[in-house]
C-alpha cells in the first residue's frame, strides 16, 4: 500500500492558529455588544404566546373529558385500568391484618432461602408501621409496584426487541435518552392534562421515567449473552423462540434484574414530586414536614420511602430468582400457608388490621431539636455563607446576563461553544435551542435558573472530583464512602432539603445545598471509577521513570481519566437539572417554582413553557458536556 | 483415525457432506470480488480494489461416512469461517453444501432446524455451554428443543455424561467444572442427540497441554466406538496428525494440500505444508505402510502389522539385515519393508 504524502499536519499548529477562535470570540462578543448593548432584554414582541393554544388545549381537554373520544376511548379507559390496578393492590394490602404482611414480605424471600432479604424487607416495613405511617407506606407500595410492574410488562420485551433488530434499538435509543435528560416533573404537566388529578398521572410519569433502565439493561443483558452460547442453541436446531426463552433471557437475567433495581430507585425519586399531581402516600408527609420545618418527621417519612423501595426491591428479586437457589420443603411452605390463612381470617374477624400506633415517634425529636440548636448556633457560619452566595455570585451573575450583556451576545457565545467543542452542527443545535426559549418568553427565567444550576455545579464538581480522586486512589477511602453515597442517592432529594432549609431559611441558598449533596454522588462514584480505571501498567511505567505521585497524578492518571470525569460531570449536571423543581418550593424561584405554580394551579400554558426551557437546557447542556468528554478522549478510539 | 479412506482423488464412495465451490466474501458487493479472484487477483488486491474479504476461496472438498476430517489452519486461514459456512451457522456468499445428499444452503429455516435435530451437532472453542443450567440440562438441550419429555431426554444425558467420564458431575453447574470438564460437557452435549456429522471447531485449542492430549485421546477412543462423521478445526498441526484420517492445510482462504497425514509428510505440497512437517518426527507418524515395498510374496524374518509407526519396528531393523514382512488386519502378507527404506525416509528429514 502506498502512503500518500502529508498535505497537513494536523497536530502541529502555530501559536496564532490556536489563537484564531479565540480572536473570533472577543471581537464577536465585543461588535455584539457595541451594536446591540442598547436592546433591553430578549425582544418581547418576537414572544410566540405559545402558551394561549396549550391553555385553550388545556380548557378543552378539561370540557370535553367525559365526552370526546379521546378520553372515552383511550385516556379514560386507561386511567381506569391503572386505578383500578392500583386501588385493588392497595385495598388488598389494607385488609390484610399488618402481622400477615410482614409475614408475607419475609416470607416471598424466604420462599427461594434468601432470608436475610426477607428479613430485610420485613424490618423496613415496620419501621413504616413505628413511625406511624403505615397507611401512607401501603399507599406508596401500591402506586409503586404497580408503576414497576407496568415498567417491567412493557420494558423487558422492547428490550429484547431492541435487542433482537438493530433498526429497532436505533429507534429506541435517542427516546431513552431523551426519557433520561429530561428531569421527570416535566412531563408531570401533559399526563396531568391527560388523565386529570390523582394516582395515574404519577403512576404514568413513575412509568415513564422507570422505564429507561429496564429497556435499556434488556438489551444490553440479551445482547452481552456469548454468541457461543447462542450458536450452540442454534445448532441444536432451536427455534428462535426457543433460543430467547431457554438461553438468551435466562442469560441475561443478571442484568435484567439490575435494571430492575435501579427501575425501583428511579420510581422511588418520584413518590414525593407526584404528590404535586394529587397522589397519595408517602409524599404528602414529607412535603408537609417541609412546609412545617419539622425535620425529624420529615426525615423519617424520606427513610420509609426508602425502605418501601427496599420492600419492593426484594420482592421482586426474589421473585425473579433462578432455579438455581434450592427452594424451602413444600410441606414447609404448605403448612406456613395454611397458618397465613388462618391468621389472616383471626385478625380480619378481630379487626387488627393497622398497625398499632403505640410507638409515636419520638426519636425524631432530638433530631428536630439538633437542627434547631444548629440553625441558632451555627449563624455566624451559614449566614456570611449564604450572604456571599447570593449577593457576591448570584445577583451579579444573573443581573450581568439579563441586564448588561444584549442577547444575541449570549446568543454568539452559545454558538461558540457548540462550535469549539463539536463544530458546527452543535453550534446551530444549541441556538435553535437558545432561541427557542427566548421566543416562548423564557428568557429572563431561563438565565435565572441557569445561574443557579452553574453555581450549584460548580460548587457539586468542585467538591466531588477531589473527594472522587481520592477514593479512587485509596479504596478504604472508597468503602467509607460507599455507604454514605448510598444513602445519599436512594433518600428522596426533598428529604435532605428540609435541614437545609432550616440552616440557610428559604431562597436560593438551601436549594443549591440539597442540590449539591444530592448531585455530587455521580460525581465521585464516576470520578473514582476513572481514576481506578487507569491500568495498573500505566502508572508503574511511569513510576519506573521515577515520576513523583504528583507527578503521575497529572501526568498520567488525570488526563486518563480525564473523558471518565467529564461524564461524572454530564451526570452531575443532569442531576442538578432535576432538583430544579426541589429548588422552586423552597423559594429558588425561577423555572422551578414557575413549574410548581402551574401543576398547582394547572396552568397548562406555563407549564409546557417553563417543563420546553428546561429540556432545552437540559440538551444544551447534556450535549455540550458530552462532547467535551468525547474531546478529551485520546484519538484512536478508547 | 481408523482406516485409511477409499480414496483420495477425485469422487469419494459414500459422502456424507459435500462442499461444492464455497466462497464466503465479506464486504458489500462480493460478486466483483468474485470476478477478480477468478481472474487470479489476490487477497490483497481483490481488497484493495473492492473493499472486501475473502476469506473462503472456491473450496472443495467431500467428507466420507464415519471418517474425521481436519481443517488445519493458522489464524486468519479462513478455517472458521469454513466451518461456520458448511454447518451454515453463517450463509456462504457462493457455492453449495450438501449434507447427505440435501442443499443445506437452500434449505428454508424450517427445515433447516430439523435437519440440525436429526443430524449435526457442533462442539465449540469456548465451550459454548449454559451457564444457567446444570450439567445435565446442558447435556439435555438438544433432546429439549426437540421436544423429548424431560424423563427420557435426562436418562439418554446421564448416559452420554458417563461416556465421557463425568459420571455424578449432573447436578453441578457449568462453572464448578475445570476447563477440560467443561470441554467433556460441550462433548457430551453433541453426541446426546446422536448426531450423523459432528462440528468441532477448535474445541481443545482453549485447554492445558496435558488435559488437551486426554482429551484428543477420548475423542479417539469414542470415534472408535461411535464411527461418527467428523469435521474437526484446528491449529495445531500434531493434533491434525493425531486425530485425522485426511487434513486439509488450509491457507489464505484455500486449501494446499488435503491428504493422510502420511501423505503431507511424505510428500508435502507446497513449502507451506512442509514448513508444518518439519517439525513432526516422522518416525512416530509414518507407517509400516506407508515405506513398504507393495509385494505380496515377501517373506521377512519377522511380521509386523501395516499399522505400525515406523519407529516401532526400527529396533528389529537393526537387530538384522533381512526385511521385514508387512501385513494387513488379517494377517495376510501385503508387502516388506527394510533398512534402505527407512534410512531414505530418514535422509529426507532435513
Amino acid at each position: 500500500m502506498s502512503v500518500a504524502a502529508p498535505t497537513a499536519r494536523p497536530f502541529e499548529t502555530t501559536t496564532v492558529q490556536r489563537a484564531i477562535p479565540w480572536l473570533v470570540l472577543a471581537v464577536g462578543i465585543i461588535g455584539l455588544q457595541i451594536a446591540f448593548g442598547w436592546v433591553d432584554g430578549f425582544p418581547a414582541a418576537w414572544d410566540l404566546t405559545f402558551e394561549t393554544p396549550i391553555d385553550d388545549a388545556g380548557a378543552w381537554m378539561r370540557a370535553n373529558r367525559r365526552s370526546h373520544w379521546l378520553f372515552t376511548g383511550l385516556f379514560s379507559p386507561l386511567s381506569g385500568i391503572i386505578d383500578g390496578a392500583i386501588d385493588a393492590v392497595g385495598g388488598f394490602l389494607a385488609w390484610l391484618p399488618w402481622y400477615v404482611l410482614i409475614a408475607l414480605v419475609f416470607l416471598i424471600p424466604a420462599r427461594v432461602r434468601q432470608f436475610r432479604a426477607g428479613a430485610v424487607a420485613a424490618f423496613a416495613l415496620v419501621y413504616c408501621g413505628l413511625i406511624g405511617l403505615w397507611e401512607e407506606s401501603l399507599e406508596t407500595l401500591a402506586l409503586m409496584s404497580v408503576a414497576v410492574f407496568i415498567a417491567v410488562l412493557v420494558g423487558v420485551p422492547l428490550g429484547v426487541w431492541g435487542a433482537m433488530n438493530h433498526r429497532v434499538e436505533a429507534m429506541i435509543r435517542p427516546v431513552l435518552d431523551a426519557m433520561q435528560t429530561i428531569p421527570a416533573f416535566v412531563y408531570f404537566l401533559p399526563l396531568f392534562m391527560l388523565f386529570g388529578i390523582g394516582n395515574v398521572p404519577a403512576a404514568v410519569a413513575t412509568i415513564i421515567y422507570a422505564l429507561p433502565p429496564v429497556v435499556r439493561l434488556t438489551t444490553l443483558g440479551v445482547k452481552r449473552v456469548s454468541p457461543q452460547a447462542v450458536e450452540a442453541s442454534r445448532m441444536f436446531g432451536s427455534t428462535t423462540r426457543q433460543t430467547l426463552l431457554k438461553v438468551q433471557l435466562p442469560m441475561a437475567r443478571p442484568t435484567i434484574l439490575t435494571g430492575l433495581s435501579q427501575t425501583i430507585m428511579m420510581a422511588l425519586g418520584i413518590v414525593v414530586l407526584a404528590t404535586l399531581v394529587g397522589a397519595s402516600g408517602l409524599g404528602s408527609p414529607v412535603l408537609q414536614s417541609l412546609n412545617q420545618r419539622r425535620t425529624g418527621r420529615g426525615i423519617a417519612a424520606g427513610l420509609a420511602i426508602v425502605a418501601v423501595a427496599m420492600v419492593l426491591d426484594r420482592i421482586w428479586r426474589s421473585l425473579a430468582q433462578s432455579e438455581r437457589t434450592a427452594r424451602i420443603d413444600r410441606r414447609v411452605l404448605g403448612w406456613t400457608a395454611i397458618g397465613l390463612a388462618g391468621a389472616t381470617a383471626i385478625g380480619v374477624a378481630l379487626g387488627w388490621v393497622d398497625f398499632p400506633s403505640v410507638w409515636t415517634p419520638s426519636l425524631f425529636d432530638p433530631m428536630d431539636q439538633a437542627v434547631t440548636w444548629a440553625r441558632d448556633n451555627l449563624s455566624f457560619l451559614t449566614r456570611p455563607f449564604s450572604d456571599f452566595v447570593v449577593a457576591s455570585i448570584y445577583i451579579p451573575a444573573r443581573d450581568f446576563l439579563t441586564d448588561t450583556a444584549a442577547w444575541p451576545v449570549l446568543v454568539f457565545v452559545v454558538a461558540w461553544v457548540g462550535w469549539m467543542l463539536k463544530g458546527w452542527r452543535l453550534a446551530v443545535f444549541a441556538v435553535a435551542g437558545v432561541l427557542t426559549i427566548g421566543l416562548i418568553g423564557m428568557w429572563e427565567l431561563s438565565i435565572d435558573t441557569l445561574v443557579q444550576v452553574i453555581i450549584a455545579s460548580v460548587l457539586a464538581v468542585a467538591v466531588a472530583v477531589p473527594l472522587g480522586v481520592w477514593a479512587g486512589r485509596r479504596p478504604r477511602v472508597e468503602a467509607f464512602f460507599g455507604p454514605i453515597l448510598d444513602a445519599l442517592q436512594t433518600v428522596p432529594s426533598l428529604v435532605y432539603i428540609i435541614p437545609a432549609v432550616i440552616l440557610f431559611t428559604v431562597g436560593i441558598v438551601p436549594g443549591i445545598i440539597a442540590t449539591v449533596l444530592y448531585a455530587i454522588v455521580p460525581g465521585i462514584r464516576i470520578t473514582a471509577l476513572g481514576v481506578r480505571q487507569v491500568p495498573t501498567e500505566t502508572v508503574e511505567a511511569s513510576r519506573t521513570f521515577g515520576a513523583t505521585p504528583r507527578q503521575t497524578m497529572f501526568g498520567v492518571r488525570l488526563p486518563l481519566a480525564a473523558p471518565t470525569i467529564m461524564a461524572g460531570i454530564n451526570q452531575v449536571i443532569m442531576m442538578v437539572l432535576a432538583m430544579v423543581i426541589i429548588t422552586g418550593l423552597v423559594g429558588a424561584g425561577a423555572l422551578g417554582f414557575e413549574t410548581v405554580r402551574s401543576l398547582q394551579r394547572s396552568l397548562f400554558g406555563l407549564g409546557f413553557e417553563v417543563g420546553l426551557a428546561l429540556v432545552v437546557i437540559a440538551m444544551i447542556l447534556d450535549r455540550f458536556t458530552e462532547a467535551a468528554a468525547e474531546r478529551l478522549q485520546p484519538p484512536g478510539g478508547h | 483415525m481408523g482406516s485409511h479412506p477409499a480414496s483420495d482423488n477425485g469422487q469419494i464412495i459414500d459422502p456424507v457432506i459435500t462442499v461444492d465451490g464455497m466462497w464466503q466474501v465479506f464486504g458489500v458487493k462480493p460478486e466483483p470480488a468474485i470476478e477478480m479472484a477468478r481472474r487470479g487477483a489476490g487477497r490483497a488486491t481483490v481488497l484493495q480494489e473492492t473493499g472486501c474479504t475473502i476469506a473462503v476461496r472456491d473450496v472443495h472438498f467431500q467428507v466420507r461416512r464415519g471418517e474425521t476430517f481436519v481443517v488445519m489452519g493458522l489464524s486468519g486461514s479462513g478455517k472458521s469461517t469454513l466451518i461456520r459456512g458448511t454447518a451454515r451457522l453463517a450463509d456462504i456468499t457462493l457455492g453449495r453444501v450438501l449434507l447427505d445428499g440435501e442443499d443445506l444452503t437452500a434449505m428454508d429455516a424450517e427445515t433447516l432446524r430439523r435437519v440440525r435435530r436429526e443430524k449435526m451437532s457442533m462442539v465449540f472453542q469456548h465451550f459454548g455451554l449454559f451457564p444457567h443450567r446444570r450439567v445435565i440440562d446442558n447435556v439435555a438441550y438438544g433432546l429439549e428443543v426437540q421436544g423429548v419429555d424431560k424423563k427420557e431426554r435426562h436418562r439418554r444425558a446421564l448416559e452420554v455424561i458417563e461416556t465421557v467420564g463425568l459420571a455424578g458431575w449432573g447436578q453441578h453447574y457449568p462453572q464448578q467444572l475445570s476447563g477440560g470438564m467443561q470441554q467433556r460437557v460441550g462433548l457430551a452435549r453433541a453426541l446426546a442427540v446422536d448426531p450423523e456429522v459432528l462440528f468441532f471447531d477448535e474445541p481443545f485449542s482453549a485447554l492445558d497441554p496435558l488435559i488437551r492430549r486426554d482429551m484428543q485421546d477420548e475423542l479417539i477412543r469414542l470415534q472408535r466406538d461411535l464411527q461418527r462423521t467428523i469435521v474437526f478445526i484446528t491449529h495445531d498441526f500434531a493434533e491434525a496428525i493425531k486425530l485425522g484420517d485426511r487434513i486439509a492445510i488450509m491457507k489464505d482462504g484455500v486449501f494446499d494440500q488435503v491428504g493422510t497425514a502420511a501423505e503431507l509428510i511424505s510428500n508435502p505440497a507446497t513449502d507451506y505444508v512442509r514448513e508444518f512437517t518439519n517439525d513432526i518426527p516422522k518416525v512416530k507418524v509414518l507407517t509400516a505402510r506407508d515405506v513398504m515395498e507393495v509385494t505380496t510374496t515377501g517373506s521377512g524374518w519377522r511380521e509386523v502389522r501395516e499399522t505400525d509407526t515406523v519407529e516401532s519396528f526400527v529396533p528389529f531393523l537393526l537387530d538384522d539385515i533381512r526385511p521385514l514382512t508387512v501385513v494387513d488386519d488379517t494377517g495376510r502378507p501385503i508387502g516388506l519393508v527394510d533398512r534402505a527404506a527407512v534410512s531414505r525416509l530418514l535422509g529426507s528429514d532435513r
